[in-house]
């Protein structure tokens, strides 16, 4: 680094002005790191205007939030910025929490494997009620810290709401694919439960109008259960799968969401 | 009528628990001080104000709107910092007061990103915006909760008890803060520290049993108890203290030997609240 030498005034306005070259100006920005005399020659001729723009970027760059990886990949799947951001801040969407449900999946996959009845049971109990696990984490008081602010804020909390449980729902289906299809390989067994999880997911949403969250996930886990362990003493792959118990779960869907929208108000 | 806040006979009860009981009061631009015991009911008015809870009977307008129809709108132009603000863990101040401004409807970036740090910097924490949140003090964090409630220059701002914990100077910054929030906006300070009210507000509402008992000037509030508050060398009078020079301050029947002298707000607010006593007393 040489202060052998010194800018004149041509070349201090050059480079304040952006006109040198980029070899010209590398040199001269090492020279300035190490003279004083130049730095205080420059300072004057720099245009008041870029320097509060290169300022305005500098503070921009080193304030802003880093995007997650999560954040990432929305925004590569074409989700805007701020929906992103919404999202990436999701207690249920967070690698804890998806881990969690990946390995819960794993196990019911794992047992399923089993060709016994019960192993087959197991996946099919557990895998509709995980994304129901899921929304309640997203959007319950303990989720959101600061949901007061959240909830006197413009914000629909009914958009809200189903964004998180959307990309909730969308991670857990995305989960059981890989686990059910890498495990198992069995494609009928990882799609008949689809519907009844989109459904419970729905209604849970639907009573959390008028009961918390964590009961509301509570309440339907609870009624889940109860009707899945009624159905499944006598069958091996319970009529909630069959034909019958998927036009059932599209009917507690479409009730449900229409309950959703006409209570939409309440939400908040 | 330039009355920005109008509570008009306003009950909300939880269960058989009444928290407020036919409220009514006003407010406009400036600052004006919730005072009241704890119970009284402020958070509860705080949340209603907030549009976050909806009254049993009774009628609020707020800015003009009605909470009941025109909720958006009234959010829209609302900053609410909440009693004890939880934050998430691991947000960053930048972070959080962005998060709060993405649910207030500010959708481009880099202009949101400015508005955030025009708060933050309004607050005095341009120097720590990276840091985590959980890492600052009690008085910083509290200062994030008001940074975040400034986003978008509201038109009413509500503080549930801003300064509750904080020590004496912080307090005193608080008060610097606040006071410039109000220059040109209606804040309302839910407290119960009477020296907040006396140094920042230009009105005062003390809360009673879920009841409006006082709505005036700090000036009036102090007034309430103008020639019944006397220093005595012994004890008297229904409420009654030692002071830091060796005397009692009575308030209520004069006592022998006793000097009249001038009320403070927090006399004033005293005899308000247990103003059946000292009445009785008399």
């Amino acid at each position: 680094m040489s202060t052998a030498w010194h800018m004149d005034d041509e070349l201090a306005a050059d480079y304040a002005r952006g006109r040198t070259g980029p070899t010209l100006a590398a040199s001269v920005e090492a020279h300035l790191l190490a003279c004083a005399a130049c730095r205080g020659k420059l300072a004057p001729e720099v245009p008041r205007a870029r320097l509060d723009r290169v300022w305005d970027e500098i503070t921009a760059a080193v304030d802003a939030p880093r995007p997650t990886s999560f954040e990432r990949l929305l925004r590569v799947l074409g989700v805007p910025e701020h929906t992103a951001r919404l999202l990436a801040v999701t207690s249920s969407l967070k690698p804890a929490w998806i881990a969690a449900g990946a390995v819960a999946l794993l196990f019911a996959a794992l047992a399923s494997g089993e060709t016994s009845r019960f192993g087959t049971l197991v996946f099919l109990a557990v895998a509709p009620i995980l994304p129901v696990a899921g929304v309640v984490l997203a959007y319950g008081r303990g989720a959101d810290p600061a949901h007061e602010i959240a909830f006197a804020a413009p914000y629909s909390v009914v958009r809200l709401t189903l964004l998180r449980a959307a990309a909730v729902l969308g991670v857990c289906v995305a989960l059981a694919l890989v686990i059910g299809l890498a495990v198992l390989g069995d494609g009928g067994l990882m799609a008949v439960w689809l519907l009844p999880a989109l459904a419970l997911t729905t209604l849970t949403l639907a009573l959390a109008g008028w009961l918390d969250p964590l009961m509301s996930g509570g309440a339907v886990a609870a009624l889940w259960f109860a009707g899945f362990a009624a159905v499944a003493v006598y069958e091996v792959r319970p009529v909630l799968f069959g034909s019958v118990g998927q036009l059932a779960s599209l009917a507690v869907f479409a009730v449900s969401a229409f309950v959703i929208f006409i209570r939409r108000r309440e939400f908040s | 009528m330039n009355d920005t806040v109008v509570v008009d006979d306003v009950s909300k009860s939880f269960g058989r628990s009444r928290a407020l009981s036919g409220l009514s009061f006003t407010a406009r631009k400036g600052v004006t001080g919730l005072l009241g015991p704890n119970g009284a009911g402020k958070t509860t008015l705080m949340r209603l104000l907030a549009t976050v809870l909806a009254a049993d009977s009774g009628r609020v307008r707020l800015l003009g709107w009605n909470p009941v129809y025109d909720r958006l709108e009234i959010r829209r132009r609302l900053g609410y910092l909440p009693q004890e603000p939880a934050y998430q863990r691991g947000f960053t101040v930048f972070e959080f007061v962005d998060y709060v401004a993405i649910l207030k409807e500010m959708v481009d970036r880099r202009a949101r990103h400015d508005e955030v740090r025009r708060v933050i910097g309004e607050v005095g924490l341009a120097d720590v915006s990276g840091k985590k949140i959980r890492t600052l003090s009690g008085g910083m964090r509290r200062r994030v909760g008001i940074a975040q409630a400034l986003l978008g220059d509201p038109e009413l701002v509500l503080l549930d008890e801003p300064t509750a914990g904080l020590d004496p100077e912080q307090r005193l910054r608080f008060r610097a803060l606040i006071s410039r929030i109000g220059e040109n906006r209606t804040v309302l300070l839910s407290t119960h520290q009477t020296e907040d009210v006396a140094a920042l507000c230009e009105r005062a509402v003390v809360l009673k049993d879920g009841r409006c008992v006082f709505a005036g000037t700090p000036e009036e509030l102090r007034g309430v108890a103008r020639g019944r508050v006397w220093q005595s060398p012994r004890r008297a009078g229904v409420l009654s203290w030692r002071t830091g020079e060796g005397d009692f301050r009575n308030i209520g029947s004069p006592p022998a030997d006793a000097t009249l002298v001038p009320p403070t707000v927090e006399d004033g607010y005293l005899l308000l609240l247990d103003g059946d006593k000292v009445e009785a007393a008399v």
